[in-house]
């Protein structure tokens, strides 16, 4: 139940010793380049040689299959197979189901699509399971990101475990109470009103509480924030960053060029 | 001269009728340890937010009256140099962790990264406040995992890390068992002999009894009593306006009333209870 809103696997690794921003500026350019560079097998090529041999360099190539396997492959799959029956393009038909004409553009076509969405998928899946959020928004912040907004998102992720846990709480007082939560959805949407109550109004109150409580820890103090963590940042990660940024330039580039 | 000094002072929060605190007057000394009774809206936690500031400066309302700390005037300072010098630890533990951390170690080190604590200093903070309320093997533990007693002592913690000149702590040991209500009154009164100025709001009667130098009675925010403990956590006054009090002292107030009690003073304690009936 106080399961966290994280995917982060802590390891010693390659990867992991990284900055968070020269990871960011990585999985970004990945992205960038899948999309932009004008060559059919980018995506596929970039899986092979950047995704997969980082997911071994930052030791979780075990985490990573699985959510690989079980999320973002069915997910890929699902969207080649919608572009391939539905995108009508091309006129080599390979292949008829009923009244759809499967053509072998519409199926190159798609098989790039899904290549790149897997590809950006599993880049940002990498990231978050060798980068801890609360290292990346200190990170940021040190950059000059207002500390409030680092606060709202890692507190955000922290919070939304814990108001499922405390609406799982309200539905079984209220149960208890002769609450209906099992009938049919009309019923049962009617009968979570009494529900909103406690759990915003509940929220409210916390909220004023946790404001003082981190105001009372200097959270508004106008010293120089300082951070418990050391990030690294060493002078590898800045020429990483330099040549990541010279890619993303010159993948757009050339697809500005070629098209 | 006294190191808080509230005069006259009468808070409403905003939208109320009733005020909160009635011309309440006060002085704490320098390594004072006090702590403040009273029924359930008597105004403790209101008289804590006034302390570390959040009164009027978070709350708003109407306030009148001075309150001053150190020597600096509440209504002339800013809430963020305020909390520098006074720390305060509220009754819901929960609600003070910052959401902002993963682990109980971080946690404590907030506060100091706040204020721009250098790392190594940072560190040897942390630890040594962990080892003086006992937590250090909660250290990697997600603060959200732990018990309400456990988040009390990091909520407290917290704070004494920020070594505030002036501690407030409201119901400190609500979700705590007698062990680490113990240690909690003895880590504080530890701060105080070492000149940290404690007002703490509190219904543990006999705890207070024991370690604490004064006590002060409200009741709907005002000041019904003040004095030593065993003066005033046995007048009578208290059980006739509703506060709750130790039961052995109701146990030989009764007991006198029969000619069983023959001291001239009531117990608080278990322990002058049972001298008092031992050598009658
Ligand atoms: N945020 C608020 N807004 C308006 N009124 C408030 C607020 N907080 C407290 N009050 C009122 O001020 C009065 C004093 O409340 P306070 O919380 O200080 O009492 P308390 O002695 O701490 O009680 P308890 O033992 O329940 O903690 C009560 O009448 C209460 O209803
Ligand atoms: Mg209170």
């Amino acid at each position: 139940m106080h399961e966290r809103l994280s995917f982060h696997v802590k390891r010693d690794s390659f990867l992991h010793r990284l900055n968070p921003l020269t990871k960011l500026v990585m999985i970004l350019a990945l992205i960038l380049v899948t999309f932009t560079f004008p060559w059919y097998w980018t995506p596929h090529l970039l899986v092979l040689v950047a995704v997969l041999p980082l997911s071994l360099l930052g030791k979780v190539f075990r985490e990573f299959s699985f959510a690989a396997l079980r999320l973002i492959l069915p997910a890929a799959g699902f969207l080649f197979l919608m572009q391939a029956f539905f995108q009508p393009v091309g006129s080599d038909v390979v292949f008829k189901f009923y009244f759809l004409d499967i053509t072998s553009e519409s199926l190159t076509f798609a098989f790039k699509n899904a290549m790149r969405v897997f590809a950006m998928v599993s880049a940002f899946t990498l990231f978050l399971l060798t980068t801890h959020p609360s290292e990346l928004m200190s990170d940021l912040t040190r950059r000059g990101l207002p500390g409030q907004f680092a606060y709202v998102i890692i507190s955000t992720l922290q919070i939304l475990p814990q108001m499922q846990a405390k609406a799982q709480t309200i539905i079984a007082a209220q149960r208890s109470r002769g609450l209906d939560t099992e009938s049919t959805f009309f019923k049962r949407a009617g009968s979570l009103v009494p529900l909103v109550g406690p759990l915003v109004f509940g929220s409210l109150v916390e909220v004023e509480e946790r404001a003082i409580a981190i105001e009372a820890r200097g959270f508004t103090s106008k010293h120089a924030k300082t951070s418990l963590h050391e990030i690294p940042d060493s002078s590898f990660d800045k020429a990483l960053r330099w040549i990541l940024l010279a890619l993303i330039i010159v993948s757009i580039a050339s697809n500005l060029w070629l098209s | 001269m006294a190191f808080v000094t509230l005069q006259n002072v009468t808070y409403k929060y905003p939208l109320t009728k009733e005020p909160a605190l009635r011309e309440v007057n006060l002085q704490v000394k320098e390594g004072e340890f006090v702590a403040v009774i009273g029924p359930n809206g008597a105004g403790k936690s209101t008289l804590c937010y006034a302390l570390a500031g959040f009164v009027p400066h978070f709350f708003k309302g109407e306030i009148s009256g001075s309150i001053e700390v150190d020597g600096k005037k509440s209504d002339e300072s800013t809430l963020d140099e305020w909390v520098l010098n006074v720390g305060l630890a509220f009754q819901n533990p929960f609600n003070q962790i910052s959401g902002a951390k993963y682990t109980v170690f971080e946690e404590i080190a907030f506060g100091l990264e706040n204020i721009g604590v250098p790392r190594e200093e940072m560190k040897a903070r942390v630890e040594e406040a962990m080892s003086l309320t006992g937590i250090n093997d909660l250290a990697d533990r997600s603060p959200y995992s732990l018990s309400g007693g456990q988040q009390q002592r990091v909520a407290l913690t917290s704070i004494l890390v920020m070594r505030p000149k002036l501690l407030v702590l409201d119901e400190p040991t609500s979700q705590m068992d007698p062990i680490g209500t113990r240690e909690v009154f003895g880590v504080v009164r530890k701060m105080a002999e070492e000149g940290m100025t404690v007002v703490m709001a509190e219904h543990k009667v006999e705890w207070i009894a024991e370690f604490a130098d004064r006590v002060i009675a409200l009741k709907e925010g005002r000041i019904l009593m003040e004095g030593r403990p065993n003066e005033v956590l046995t007048s009578d006054l208290l059980p006739e306006n509703g506060f709750g009090i130790s039961r052995y002292t109701s146990v030989a107030r009764e007991a006198k009333k029969r000619g069983l009690w023959k001291k001239d003073f009531l117990p608080v304690t278990l322990d002058e209870a049972a001298e008092g009936f031992k050598s009658r």
